[in-house]
């Protein structure tokens, strides 16, 4: 569960596993935060917020001197504030996603869709008949679709944290 | 600002494939100047990302697992070793100075 989350963040699994080994040795340290959890969705908030968050900040805080993006910009990227979703396990968020998914149209569907497989940006241009300018420009209009309806999903439900 | 400098549509494409092809530092090192300024300043940008995030983890979160659970939980058992023996000699280096203080 744990290893799933981090991938959400570093999207690279050797750095995952690197960072969940500096996060269970600080763990051991200090326990104390995860006394009296009371289910899953709170353990992994707990970690997140009290583990995992300092440790995926550390990640490229070394590469950052060398780039442009500012310290707060950099962390905000790496370890973000727990967003809507964000304590979603993995079949709730895929059940979401497919609901999503279903109220776009085909074209968006299908960029997000290609892109989920793996496919390269030039790829879906192929398979879509366009450029990769317009794919780039097709999915972030999507996304921020997507974006929107989280929000109304959320909003819906009414909040659940 | 350059022209070669990516609109905020291309930063957010160019994050999700690196986000999702594991190369987040090649991303952070592409950025220019006036890229990272634009990134700074678009809402919109920092609320993508989150549904990035979030499409990256259902296509491929369920995939990633320790290909050797028996090698990580020695390297975890190391790690904390370690932290023990550096506890234990700051404790001892602790009492030292204080015996030399006496």
């Amino acid at each position: 569960m744990f290893i799933g989350h981090l991938h959400r963040y570093l999207g690279n699994e050797v750095e995952c596993e690197d960072v969940l080994e500096d996060v269970y040795a600080d763990i051991w340290e200090n326990p104390d935060h995860l006394r009296n959890i009371e289910d899953e969705r709170h353990l992994l908030k707990t970690v997140y917020l009290y583990y995992m968050r300092k440790r995926l900040r550390e990640v490229y805080r070394r590469l950052n001197r060398r780039a442009c993006l500012s310290q707060d910009d950099l962390q905000n990227l790496m370890a973000p504030d727990l967003g809507l979703c964000d304590l979603v396990s993995q079949e709730e968020l895929k059940q979401l996603l497919h609901k999503m998914l279903g109220k776009l149209k085909a074209r968006e569907r299908k960029a997000i869709e290609l892109w989920m497989e793996g496919m390269s940006n030039r790829a879906i241009a192929n398979q879509l008949g366009t450029t990769v300018g317009a794919v780039k420009m097709l999915e972030f209009r999507t996304i921020l679709k997507l974006r929107e309806m989280l929000k109304e999903q959320y909003r819906v439900s009414g909040g659940e944290d | 600002m350059s022209s070669a400098d990516r609109e905020i549509q291309e930063l957010l494409a160019d994050y999700a494939g690196a986000l999702r092809d594991g190369c987040l530092p090649t991303f952070l090192k592409s950025l220019t100047r006036d890229e990272a300024r634009r990134i700074s300043e678009s809402r919109d940008f920092w609320e993508a990302t989150e549904v990035v995030r979030l499409l990256n983890s259902a296509g491929f979160g369920e995939k990633v697992v320790t290909p050797d659970v028996g090698l990580f939980i020695s390297r975890v058992d190391a790690g904390i070793a370690s932290r023990m023996k550096k506890a234990h000699a700051s404790t001892r280096d602790h009492s030292r100075s204080h015996v030399n203080l006496q």
